[in-house]
């Protein structure tokens, strides 16, 4: 049985092929040009007539919407409300609050999606109840249309107010569209997000759009190109949650594909998880320029019902929840004004990278700390594909201007990155309210393997665990998934006997959506409802709770709102069963299992010990910490090893670094499982 | 206490000299000053995510702060970037009411609370809440938040009334009292609160939620003095104040040495139109020195329009931040080289018993007021004024099948134009920057409150003119669909606040509205959407000419001449915000810009030639991509 | 403790006239009077040249004697 995933990166496509436990990948350029010729291509590299899933995933709609390389599409509104796009929800990020020079990212006066001009505004007016207050004035639409004809738009958005409550103004104007401009992408919000408020709905519904126009035929190309090849299995898209969807699913309302890459990385981690019989997690994964941070919560990730690409630039979409810190492998090391160290949030990036990759970088990164304490060695680096210029990193740490001595300098630096990322994954813990003591750091991406085992006591969790391949974990995320089908629909209505059949109605008409999307696939779904609610009084909603299945009378919606205290205490930490509680959004999901990546097992060892490939020697630790240790191939450590630290592990993309009063065993897939000595 | 004139003192020290100074490593202080800056944000994340109220959830109005311990006379060393509104407030606050509580009544797990605006500043609405941090039985920190309440009493639902007279009409005042006591509630503490602010039932979870997130700074905080030791602890939080202090004095530096004079207006009170309300802001600066003088600032007014002393301090300091370095961290010790001169018993420094409630409008009209005075010394640096008042609205009636409405501060203008910079054009939509809150979305507005919020668009030609133009004013249309009372407060409709800066224009001045339903009984759907050019409503507020539209040579007219407006179901309330104002010579905006405004609406054919000197030919609502130029009468008029 | 409402429009902070020298610049127009910074309410005795500080002398109280607190 062959799984195969691509993820198409900004500049590599990664593309992972599991048969039979082994895992094998390989990179390619990816192709600017015909970004579906380079998938194509690494496609025929590992080989598809056998496979029975292609899974995918892509960067393509989000850079052309970060780099603003967007197509042109119109926006058709409420008369009005022409400038929604550019207010947003007005919210000032953090950094940036006394800021007199910060204009939001996306606001006329700086890089807005859709330009003023793009914007229309018709003279119709729908009420919160869904009743027409003010009814559609088609000649004055038609003349709005012509315009944005003129204009050649590529696409048009229509997000009209209130319509997620009664969506006939924005069918008509569909067809207005339709009539008036040809056969060109259309969508409608009350169909893509029909979830109030207006913002999000109405950016989620011009996003669509634009994805429409972006992976509009490359998904024909792309589907071709497999059939031609001999591909008879089934291509899906990784979503923002890494859940997959078939091709036409996706395509159908590809706003949900926007952002599937960091999603993986999540995703991988809770199935290998499941594995290793793991199922709370804090999943870390270590980029060159910040480390994102997420959570497992007995085997599911953690959801948000939105995503935001850039400040207040928000996607309705289902995602797993990351949190960003502004510290990875290639955060560059800085002088603050009291001459202490400082690390991140710049980073020296791919290009030149750290200083020691001798590709001209002169600030020195926290790659280069590694590289003067000993961690890194300049002989077994990538396998010993890459050399490391250990002179280089020298110099940029002596090109510092701070009174610290140059042993200060790195050793300040190398612990700061790791207070940056501790805090971060602090964070993420307090928001979601769980107890890192019952949780294992799942440590991934290049540089996570060399950094994070170091914090494990400033955190608290039970260990951390290595899986094997970091370097490329999040890539086998895209086979460690289902496929979901899934619909949602805003009803703010009280959860007493006076909803029963208001919610009937809502779940019927979800799941009937649900099943007409699957098709043939149907019977094997499990079905799965979920809804959204509040308290009486309370501006925010807590998400995903079970809902019971079958007809909704008065006994369920006890259930149901009985489970809502039950989970608002296990998230919030209180309890208050006195007040009423209000429905906002009900979820219907199908969920089609799909075969998942394995990873082959490590044989045991029966005799002897790990044999070390060479000495560790360490340097710029605090005063008293052990510096001698051994160093380590990853190929050579069999199931039941331990290992002491301070050691090293080199493997083929990264290299794991224990720390003196650590200890580190060997799993029965290869996993490194880390913890502290005197806890041992 | 040392006045220390160095700019670069810490960055000299040697690292033997450093620890003899602050008790541990350059290292362990830089990160345990980082530390407290991230316990106030993880106090932080645990309160917004938990809270119940809007105002605190939504429209994140508190702010959580690590204060230090008497010793070091309870400064403040770290806090999250929220609302700077309590900044003013939260060292000395603090201070003053632990020390009448009494520090050595203080136990582990106890929670202080007080909201009396003459001791912690601010309003009542606003509680202080102390949590005192005991290591080895010494006090040696305070967790603190300051958070609002929806409610606290007083003649008003949410106290948001201009016309409070005094501060027995504003509602509940408590003088430091225990809340919770060795971490258990302080029940008649707690009922003291809940019967006397409306909406109980979501005030009493907050408390809950408050008290949790001071617990989790309190423990955050032992870890780390368990870990680095009391000295660390103590010399870190000495270290973050000297560094504050430092880099104002490195920002000051790039301030030439003078006397500078700036002003800002509001228009009234509410008591009545004669009084016209001056915030003088006298910067004197001299080497690294700042005295920030508000002598010839009118008298304290006879309503809520009012701020405390601490507010003022707020608004100097977080001026001078905007202007002079954005970026680092707020510590008390950014005051260190800021003197506030403040004449008591004017309306930055009322005096008892006047009513503070609308403390945040002094605060923004001094920012205000400090940009225009260091617009001319900073040249090229200098930002364009911001929109004015946040023109608050509260309104309640009946709906027609008989069911009460209310509705406050979110029907107002709250949100305007910034002013231009030299980093190019500005937004027509956003805050002040002493307040960072949510807007409101209309289809949330809509399934509460009985009206339509029938338009939200930036006006042509209302944003300061400049090489790069000031924020758009934008036109608020609110159809109501049920008979009401409206209480109305605008601020800054007789005089422009958004002034221009180096060679810049202002942003026009706004107005409000009311467009009266004649015809109480038609039907709702015959309710008139009303036109963005039409002239024929009442005027709340705004200098207009004789039919009520906006004329800069007309009469003033003053909104409280009437204690609040009745108004029938299918009136509709308008607001036009301020413009902010402009960057540089108008005549220096490229061309390119001035089309791109054109096509998208932002300045008509007419305002392309008068206020820029461009001369744009072609119809830009029905062929916006068609607009050309006349170059040879561009040309002539530039010239 | 209630106070009056200044009956003047505008209000000036009163700055009384001190004896001595700067010690930085030498001028002799010294003022004392009220400021607020870090740390609160002090009273100081300043140059009027180089804003240098004679005295600092910090006062808790500041404008306001707040009754109830008094007893
Ligand atoms: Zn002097």
């Amino acid at each position: 049985m062959q799984l195969v995933s691509v993820d198409v990166g900004g500049t590599f496509t990664d593309i992972v092929s599991v048969e039979d436990g082994v895992i094998h990948t390989t990179k390619v350029p990816t192709d600017l040009v015909d970004s579906a010729r380079g998938v194509l291509k690494g496609a025929d590299e590992v080989g598809v007539r056998d496979a029975l899933v292609f899974n995918h995933a892509s960067t393509a709609g989000l850079n052309a919407l970060l780099t603003r390389n967007l197509p042109k599409v119109g926006l058709i509104t409420t008369i009005g409300q022409r400038d929604i796009l550019d207010i947003g929800s007005n919210i000032r990020p953090h950094e940036a609050i006394a800021d007199p020079r910060w204009r939001r990212s996306f606001g006329d006066a700086n890089r807005p999606l859709v330009p003023r001009y793009l914007r229309r505004t018709v003279p119709e007016r729908m009420k919160a109840d869904g009743s027409v207050f003010l009814p559609l004035d088609e000649d004055a639409a038609r003349r709005e249309i012509r315009v944005l004809g003129r204009c050649n738009v590529e696409g048009v958005a229509i997000g009209l107010l209130n319509a997620w409550t009664n969506g006939v103004h924005e069918q008509r104007l569909a067809e207005l569209v339709r009539e008036e401009l040809g056969d060109i992408p259309v969508v409608m919000s009350h169909a893509v997000s029909p979830v109030a408020p207006e913002y999000p709905r109405i950016s989620t519904t011009v996003i669509d759009a634009m994805m429409k126009v972006i992976y509009g035929d490359y998904s024909g190309r792309l589907q071709n190109g497999l059939s031609e090849r001999g591909f008879t299995g089934s291509l899906n898209f990784g979503d923002c949650a890494a859940m997959l969807a078939p091709v036409e699913t996706a395509m159908d309302r590809p706003s949900r594909v926007v952002f599937s890459g960091p999603a993986a990385g999540t995703t991988a981690s809770a199935h290998f998880g499941r594995l290793i019989g793991r199922g709370n997690l804090i999943c870390v994964d270590v980029g060159g320029t910040s480390t994102d941070v997420s959570i497992v919560l007995d085997g599911q990730p953690i959801i948000n019902t939105s995503l935001e690409l850039e400040p207040d630039m928000v996607v309705t979409t289902l995602s797993n929840e990351i949190a960003s810190v502004g510290a990875g492998g290639g955060s560059l090391i800085t002088v603050g004004p009291g001459g202490e160290i400082q690390v991140g949030p710049g980073s020296a990036g791919a290009d030149p990278g750290p200083a020691c990759y001798g590709r001209g970088g002169v600030q020195p990164t926290m790659t280069d700390a590694a590289v003067l304490m000993g961690i890194l060695s300049p002989e077994n680096f990538l396998g010993g594909k890459a050399t490391l210029d250990y002179a280089a990193a020298v110099r940029a740490f002596e090109s510092l201007d701070t009174p610290l001595s140059f042993e200060q300098r790195v050793q300040d630096a190398f612990r700061i990155g790791l207070h940056n990322i501790a805090e971060g994954i602090v964070d993420i813990v307090i928001r979601n309210g769980v107890d890192p003591r019952e949780f294992s750091l799942v440590i991934f991406g290049a540089g996570g393997p060399m950094l994070i085992p170091s914090l494990l006591d400033m955190v608290k969790v039970r260990e951390a665990v290595i899986p094997p391949h970091p370097g490329l974990f999040s890539a086998i995320g895209l086979l460690s998934s289902d496929m979901v089908f899934m619909e949602s629909q805003s009803l703010m209505i009280p959860l007493d006997e006076s909803a029963v059949y208001a919610i009937d109605a809502v779940f019927e008409k979800l799941e009937q959506k649900v099943r007409d999307e699957i098709g043939s696939n149907s019977s094997v779904a499990k079905f799965v409802r979920t809804f959204d609610a509040r308290m009486a009084g309370q501006a925010f909603e807590t998400a995903f709770i079970d809902a019971p299945d079958g007809d909704i009378g008065t006994r369920q919606i006890e259930e149901m709102v009985a489970k809502f205290h039950a989970v608002y205490e296990q998230r919030a930490g209180n309890k208050f069963e006195s007040m009423p509680v209000e429905a906002v959004t009900f979820r219907v999901q199908a969920v089609v299992e799909m075969p998942k990546a394995e990873f082959g097992a490590v044989p045991r060892r029966t005799e002897g010990t790990p044999q070390p490939i060479g000495d560790l020697e360490l340097k710029y630790l605090r005063d008293g910490e052990k510096r001698t240790g051994n160093r380590f191939e990853r190929d050579d450590l069999l199931d039941g090893d331990v290992i002491h630290g301070p050691a090293v592990v080199h493997e083929r993309l990264s290299t794991t670094f224990v720390p003196a009063g650590f200890v580190l065993q060997v799993g029965s897939l290869g996993e490194f499982v880390i913890e502290l000595e005197a806890k041992k | 206490m040392i006045i220390d004139e160095s700019t670069d003192r810490i960055r000299n020290l040697t690292e033997r000299e450093f620890e003899a100074e602050y008790g541990a490593s350059r290292y362990t202080c830089n990160v345990l000053a980082n530390r407290s800056r991230f316990v106030a944000g993880h106090m932080s994340t645990n309160i917004v995510t938990r809270a119940f109220s809007p105002i605190i959830s939504l429209n994140m109005d508190y702010v959580c702060a690590v204060v230090g311990p008497p010793e070091l006379d309870y400064p403040l060393v770290g806090m999250n970037q929220g609302n700077f509104i309590f900044l003013g407030s939260l060292a000395t606050g603090v201070r003053k009411t632990v020390e009448e509580f009494g520090v050595d009544r203080l136990a582990p797990g106890d929670l202080l609370v007080s909201n009396d605006p003459y001791r912690v500043g601010n309003h009542v609405n606003d509680a202080c809440f102390i949590r005192p941090v005991f290591h080895g039985g010494r006090i040696v920190s305070f967790t603190v938040i300051r958070a609002h309440m929806l409610d606290i009493g007083g003649i008003i639902p949410g106290g948001f009334s201009l016309f409070k007279k005094n501060v027995y009409e504003n509602g509940l005042v408590v003088p430091p009292m225990r809340i919770f006591e060795k971490g258990e509630p302080v029940k008649e503490v707690l009922r003291l609160f809940l019967d006397n602010g409306r909406f109980a039932a979501t005030l009493l979870p907050d408390f809950f939620t408050i008290n949790s997130s001071c617990a989790l700074g309190d423990e955050q905080i032992q870890e780390s003095v368990e870990r680095y030791g009391l000295d660390a602890w103590l010399g870190a939080m000495r270290y973050s104040l000297d560094s504050s202090a430092e880099a104002m004095r490195r920002a000051l530096q790039t301030l030439p040495d003078g006397e500078y004079e700036g002003e800002d207006v509001l228009d009234t009170d509410g008591a009545d139109s004669e009084e016209i309300y001056r915030f003088h802001v006298t910067v004197i600066k001299k080497g690294k020195r700042v005295e920030v003088d508000l002598s010839g600032s009118s008298r304290q007014a006879r309503t809520s329009l009012n701020a405390t002393p601490l507010d003022a301090q707020t608004s100097a300091a977080l001026g001078l931040k905007v202007l002079l370095d954005p970026q680092t961290p707020f510590t008390s010790g950014t005051y260190r080289n800021i003197d506030l001169v403040i004449p008591p018993g004017t309306i930055s420094s009322a005096m008892p018993d006047a009513s503070t409630h609308f403390y945040w409008e002094v605060q923004a009209a001094l920012v205000n007021a400090l940009i225009n005075a260091l617009a001319e010394p900073l040249g090229s640096r200098a930002i364009g004024g911001l929109y004015g008042s946040t023109n608050l609205h509260t309104g309640s009636g009946m709906t027609p099948d008989g069911r009460p409405w209310f509705s406050a501060a979110e029907l107002e203008a709250q949100f305007g134009g910034w002013g231009a910079t030299d980093a190019g054009d500005a937004d027509g939509h956003t805050g002040t920057f002493t307040l960072n809150q949510r807007l409101t979305p209309t289809e949330e507005i809509e399934r509460r409150v009985p009206v339509l919020l029938t338009a939200r668009e930036y006006i042509p030609d209302t944003g300061g003119p400049g090489k790069y133009r000031g924020g758009s004013g934008f036109r608020k249309d609110s159809l109501f669909l049920a008979d009401g009372d409206h209480w109305l407060m605008p601020l800054h409709f007789r005089f422009p606040s958004g002034f221009g800066v180096n060679g810049g224009k202002a942003g026009r001045v706004g107005g409000s509205w009311f467009f009266e339903n004649q015809d109480p009984d038609k039907p709702e759907c015959e309710y008139r959407l009303v036109g963005a050019t039409d002239t024929d409503g009442v005027v709340v507020s705004g200098v207009v000419d004789e039919n009520g539209a906006l004329d800069e040579n007309g009469e003033f007219a003053f909104f409280a001449r009437v204690p609040y407006w009745t108004e029938n179901k299918g009136s509709t309330l308008r607001w036009i915000t301020n413009g902010g104002g402009g960057w540089g010579d108008p005549f220096e905006r490229e061309i390119e810009a001035v089309i791109r405004d054109v096509r998208d609406g932002y300045v008509t054919i007419l305002g392309a030639l008068r206020d820029y000197g461009v001369v744009v030919v072609g119809d830009p609502d029905e062929d916006p991509e068609g607009l050309t130029i006349d170059e040879a009468a561009t040309a002539a008029a530039r010239a | 403790m209630a106070y009056d409402r200044p009956t003047e429009l505008l209000v000036n902070q009163e700055r009384v006239p001190a004896k001595g020298k700067c010690p930085e610049c030498s001028e002799e127009q010294l003022f004392s009077y009220p400021v607020l910074s870090e740390g609160g309410w002090f009273k100081v005795v300043k140059c009027r040249h180089c804003l240098a500080s004679l005295k600092r002398e910090s006062d808790p109280v500041g404008q306001i004697t707040i009754f109830s607190a008094t007893i």
